[in-house]
C-alpha cells in the first residue's frame, strides 16, 4: 500500500521557488521482485529546468525507479507523469519528450558509433539530413569523432557512456534521465560529459541522474532526492538537504542511517602494537 | 631494437642455454597438473579425452598395421597425414587459449633470446594429447608403409619430422594470428567454429558417400600423388618411396619436409619476436574515415523512416553479429543442402525445397531476443501499435530481402537436379505460403515468447531457465505454420490426386497471395501484442 514517506527535507512542493509545472510527478510508486520490495511507495515531484541528483546507496532502488519512470519497467502500483503526460497511458507524448541512458543494458554494439546515432535518430523520426548534422556535432563535442567508425563493441566504458549520452540527446528531449552516467568513466570523459550536461540544463531542460558519488552530486546538482531501501528519505535543494551538515556526504550518511556506524572496538588491533 | 634483437652482450645475463628446455618442459607439466587440480570436472574431461584419444590412436595404429602390404596403404597414409596436418593448422584459430606456457605475452619480461626460446617452446609443445595422437598416426603409418632397411632408416627420421612439422605449423599459425585471436574479432571467429564443424561434417559425409560408390581409395590416387610431395605428408611419402627403391624421390621428399620445418620455425621465430617487441595494436585508435553520407550501396535505396532504418540495422547484424551470422549461415546451408543433396541422390522431391523457406522463416522467431538488452532502444521509440507494426514489418522485409531470392534459387536448383520443371511453380507457391506462415507465427512468437540469447559460447542459444520457452515457441510456431499452410497444402494434394496436374501452376499465385496475406495478418496481430508488452519483452531478453 502506498504510504507517506518520511520527508526530512524542506518543503513538500518543488524545492525551488519555481512555479513551473514539475518535470516529473511520481505518486505511490511500488515495485516488488518476488519477496523483495525494490520501491515501496514513492511520492516525488522533480522541478523542471534543474540539474537533479537521485542519490542513494547500492540497492536503494534508484535504477528500478528510473526504469519505471522512463517506461522500461512496469510498476506494480502508482502513477508517473512526465511533463504532465502519464507515462503508461500516453506513451506517444512521453517517449518523444525524454532521453534515457540506462545502466546495465547494452547498446546495438555491432554498429559503429556513427551508425548507432544515425539509427537512433531515424528511429526517433527525425529527418535523415538533420540526424547526420546533429550526429557530427555530438561526436565532435563528445570527443568521439576519431572513433566514429569503430564498432561500439570495441569502445571503452567511457566511450560507451558518451555515445549513449549522444543517443539520448539526439532528439533534443525536455527531460534527460541518466543512470550512473559517471560510473567507470575517466576524469577527462567525465569532464566532457559534465560540460555537455551543464550547457543542456542552461537551455531550460531538466537532467535527472542517479549516482552514489556525493562530491559529484554536490558540485553538479541544484536539487537532490535521497533514496534508501526503496523510499525517498529527503528531497529539496542542495542547501535544504544538506542542512547543518558540513557536506552532502555527511548529510547523506546521516539520512541513510550509516552515519553512526563507527568501527568502535571491533578493529582495535588494526594499527596497534605489532 | 629490443632485447630480442640486440646482439649477444654482457649486459643481459643469458639464461643457461642447455637449461631452458627442461625448464619449459617442467613448467608445462606443472601447469598441466595444476590445471587438473583446480576442478574435478576439468580432470574428468581431461582423463576422458586422454582415454578416448588413446583408444582411438591404438585403433588407428592397429588398422594401419593391418594395412601393411596393401597396395593402397601409402595413398591412405599420406592423405591421413595431410588431414591431420590441416587440423593442426586450423585448430589454434578455433581453440585459442590452449597453452599457457606458449603464450608469448607471459614471457615478454624474461631475458630470453628467440632461438633457444623457440627450441624450448617446440619441445614443450610436444607434450599433450594432440602430439601423442599424431605420433601414433606417424608410427602406424611407417609400419604400414616401410619395407626394407633403407625405408626403416628413413622412417626413423620421418616420424619425428612429421610430428615436429605439425606442431610447428600449429604454433606459427597461432603466433602469427595471436593479435587476431586475443581480440574481439578472434572471439567472434571462435563463435563460428560450431558452424564450420557442422557444415564440415556435411561435406565429409557427402565425400565419404561418394567415395564408397566410386570404388574406394583408388579414385583418390591423383590427389595422393600431389599430397605425397607436400610436407609433412612428404616425410611419410619418403618412407614409401624408399620402400619401392626410389631413393632419389625419397631424399627429395624428406628434404622437403625438413625444409618446411625450418621455414615454419623461422616464421614462428620472426612473428614471435615481432609480437614481443611491438606495441599492442588494440590500444591504437582506429583512424577515422571521412564522414560522408551514412548510406551507401544497397542501403541508400531503402526508404527513409523506420522501415529503412530497421532493415538496415537488421541486415548489418546478419553480417556483423557472430551469433546472428552463425544461425543465418547454418539456415542457408542446411536449407540448400537437404533438398539438393536428396535430389542428387535421386530420392528427393521438388517439394523438399520448401525446407529452405522453413529454415529461413525460423529467423523471424525471437526477433527481440536477437537484440539482447539493446531492445530498450527499440522499446523507447515504440509508443503505439503503429510503431510496433512498422518495426516488425521492417524486420520481416529485411528477412525477405535474403529469403525470397534464396527460396527461388533453391527451388530452381532442386527442380533442375531432378529435371522436374513441371512441379516448380507448385513448389515455389508452397514455399511462399510456408514463408508467410513462418513470418506470421515468428512475429507473434517474438511478441509473446521472447527469450534471451547468451552472447558467449558457440553452442548456447538460450539463457538458462528459458529453454522451455524457446522450444515451445519454435515447436508451437512450426505446428501453427503447418496448420496455416493447410489450405495450400490441401490444394496441392487435391490437384495431384484429382489428376489436374495441368493446373499445378495455379499454386504459385495462390501461394504468393496467401503467404503475403497470412504474413501481414501475423505481423499486425504481433504488433498490437508487442506494443502492449514492451517492458515484459525487455525483461525477458535482458537475461543473457
Amino acid at each position: 500500500m502506498p504510504e507517506q514517506t518520511d520527508i526530512t527535507g524542506g518543503a513538500s512542493t518543488a524545492g525551488g521557488a519555481s512555479t513551473a509545472p514539475p518535470a516529473v510527478r511520481v505518486q505511490g510508486l511500488w515495485k516488488r521482485f518476488g519477496d523483495q520490495v525494490a520501491v515501496s511507495g514513492i511520492d516525488l515531484e522533480l522541478p523542471a529546468g534543474k540539474f537533479i541528483g537521485l542519490v542513494g546507496p547500492n540497492g536503494a532502488g534508484k535504477t528500478t525507479t528510473l526504469s519505471m519512470v522512463t517506461g522500461l519497467l512496469r510498476p506494480d502500483m502508482g502513477s508517473i507523469e512526465v511533463g504532465g503526460h502519464d507515462v503508461w497511458r500516453d506513451p506517444v507524448a512521453v517517449k518523444a519528450r525524454i532521453g534515457v541512458l540506462p545502466e546495465g543494458l547494452r547498446l546495438f554494439e555491432r554498429l559503429s558509433g556513427r551508425e548507432l546515432l544515425a539509427y537512433t535518430g531515424r528511429l526517433r523520426g527525425l529527418p535523415g539530413v538533420e540526424v547526420d548534422k546533429r550526429t557530427t556535432q555530438l561526436l565532435d563535442v563528445l570527443d568521439l569523432a576519431g572513433a566514429q567508425h569503430k564498432l561500439v563493441v570495441d569502445y571503452s566504458t567511457g566511450m560507451r557512456k558518451k555515445i549513449g549520452l549522444a543517443a539520448a540527446l539526439l532528439h533534443n528531449p525536455e527531460v534527460l534521465f541518466l543512470d550512473e552516467p559517471f560510473e567507470g568513466v575517466d576524469p577527462v570523459s567525465a569532464q566532457t560529459i559534465r560540460g555537455v550536461l551543464e550547457r543542456y540544463t542552461r537551455s531550460g531542460a531538466t537532467v535527472v541522474f542517479s549516482s552514489h558519488v556525493m562530491e559529484l552530486v554536490e558540485s553538479l546538482c541544484d536539487w537532490v532526492a535521497v533514496m534508501a531501501a526503496g523510499r525517498i528519505r529527503a528531497r529539496g535543494t542542495l542547501a535544504e538537504v544538506r542542512g547543518d551538515a558540513p557536506s552532502l556526504q555527511d548529510a547523506f550518511l546521516e539520512l541513510v542511517g550509516a552515519g553512526a556506524r563507527d568501527t568502535g572496538q571491533s578493529l582495535d588491533w588494526l594499527g596497534g602494537a605489532r | 631494437m629490443t632485447v630480442l634483437d640486440s646482439p649477444a652482450g654482457h649486459a643481459v645475463p643469458a639464461a643457461p642455454r642447455q637449461g631452458l628446455v627442461p625448464v619449459f618442459v617442467r613448467l608445462k607439466l606443472t601447469l598441466l597438473r595444476n590445471g587438473l587440480r583446480q576442478s574435478s570436472g576439468r580432470r574428468a574431461v581431461y582423463i576422458t579425452s586422454l582415454v578416448v584419444t588413446l583408444l582411438f590412436a591404438a585403433g588407428q595404429v592397429a588398422g594401419l598395421v593391418a594395412l601393411r602390404g596393401h597396395a593402397q596403404a601409402e595413398t591412405l597414409v599420406v592423405l591421413l597425414t595431410a588431414v591431420v596436418a590441416l587440423g593442426w593448422a586450423v585448430m589454434p584459430l578455433f581453440f585459442p587459449s590452449g597453452d599457457e606456457t606458449l603464450d608469448p605475452s607471459r614471457l615478454v619480461m624474461l631475458p630470453l633470446r628467440p632461438r633457444p626460446l623457440i627450441g624450448a617452446l617446440l619441445v614443450s609443445s610436444l607434450i599433450g594429447i594432440g602430439p601423442l595422437f599424431t605420433l601414433a598416426l606417424a608410427l602406424g603409418s611407417v609400419i604400414a608403409v616401410a619395407r626394407g632397411a633403407t625405408a626403416v632408416v628413413v622412417a626413423f627420421v620421418a616420424v619425428p619430422v612429421t610430428l615436429l612439422v605439425c606442431v610447428a605449423l600449429a604454433r606459427s599459425v597461432a603466433t602469427a594470428n595471436v593479435r587476431l585471436l586475443t581480440s574481439r574479432k578472434g572471439r567472434d571467429l571462435a563463435l563460428l567454429s560450431g558452424l564450420v564443424i557442422a557444415v564440415g561434417i556435411q561435406f565429409v559425409n557427402f565425400a565419404a558417400q561418394r567415395l564408397g560408390r566410386a570404388g574406394g581409395l583408388s579414385s583418390l590416387e591423383p590427389l595422393a600423388d600431389v599430397v605425397r610431395w607436400l610436407p609433412p605428408a612428404s616425410a611419410l611419402g619418403a618412407v614409401g618411396s624408399a620402400s619401392e627403391g626410389a631413393y632419389g624421390a625419397a631424399a627429395g621428399q624428406l628434404l622437403l619436409s625438413v625444409l618446411a620445418l625450418g621455414a615454419l620455425v623461422g616464421l614462428w621465430q620472426r612473428s614471435l619476436s615481432k609480437l614481443m617487441t611491438s606495441p599492442d595494436g588494440s590500444t591504437i585508435a582506429a583512424a577515422g574515415r571521412d564522414a560522408g553520407s551514412e548510406r551507401s550501396g544497397l542501403f541508400a535505396r531503402f526508404p527513409e523512416g523506420r522501415t529503412g532504418t530497421v532493415m538496415e540495422r537488421s541486415l548489418r547484424y546478419v553480417a556483423r553479429d557472430p551469433k546472428t551470422k552463425a544461425t543465418w549461415v547454418a539456415a542457408l546451408a542446411i536449407g540448400l543442402i537437404v533438398p539438393v543433396l536428396n535430389a542428387v541422390q535421386g530420392s528427393g522431391s521438388v517439394y523438399l525445397a520448401c525446407f529452405a523457406a522453413g529454415m529461413l522463416g525460423m529467423q523471424m522467431y525471437n526477433q527481440f531476443g536477437q537484440d539482447t538488452s539493446a531492445f530498450w532502444m527499440v522499446a523507447l521509440s515504440i509508443s503505439s501499435s503503429r510503431d510496433a507494426y512498422a518495426e516488425l514489418r521492417a524486420r520481416a522485409l529485411a528477412l525477405l530481402l535474403i529469403t525470397l531470392p534464396y527460396t527461388v534459387l533453391v527451388t530452381a536448383v532442386t527442380a533442375a537436379v531432378l529435371g522436374d520443371w513441371a512441379a516448380l511453380p507448385a513448389s515455389m507457391g508452397l514455399s511462399l505460403a510456408l514463408l508467410g506462415a513462418m513470418l506470421a507465427t515468428g512475429a507473434v512468437a517474438s511478441a509473446l515468447f521472447p527469450y534471451s540469447i547468451p552472447q558467449e559460447g558457440a553452442f548456447k542459444n538460450v539463457a538458462p531457465g528459458q529453454a522451455g520457452l524457446a522450444w515451445i515457441s519454435i515447436l508451437g510456431g512450426m505446428v501453427a505454420s503447418a496448420l496455416l499452410c493447410a489450405p495450400v497444402i490441401g490444394l496441392t494434394v487435391w490437384l495431384h490426386g484429382a489428376d489436374l496436374r495441368g493446373w499445378l501452376w495455379l499454386l504459385l499465385p495462390v501461394g504468393a497471395v496467401y503467404g503475403t496475406f497470412v504474413g501481414w495478418l501475423g505481423v499486425r496481430l504481433a504488433a498490437t501484442r508487442a506494443a502492449a508488452r514492451l517492458p515484459e519483452i525487455l525483461t525477458a531478453v535482458s537475461k543473457g
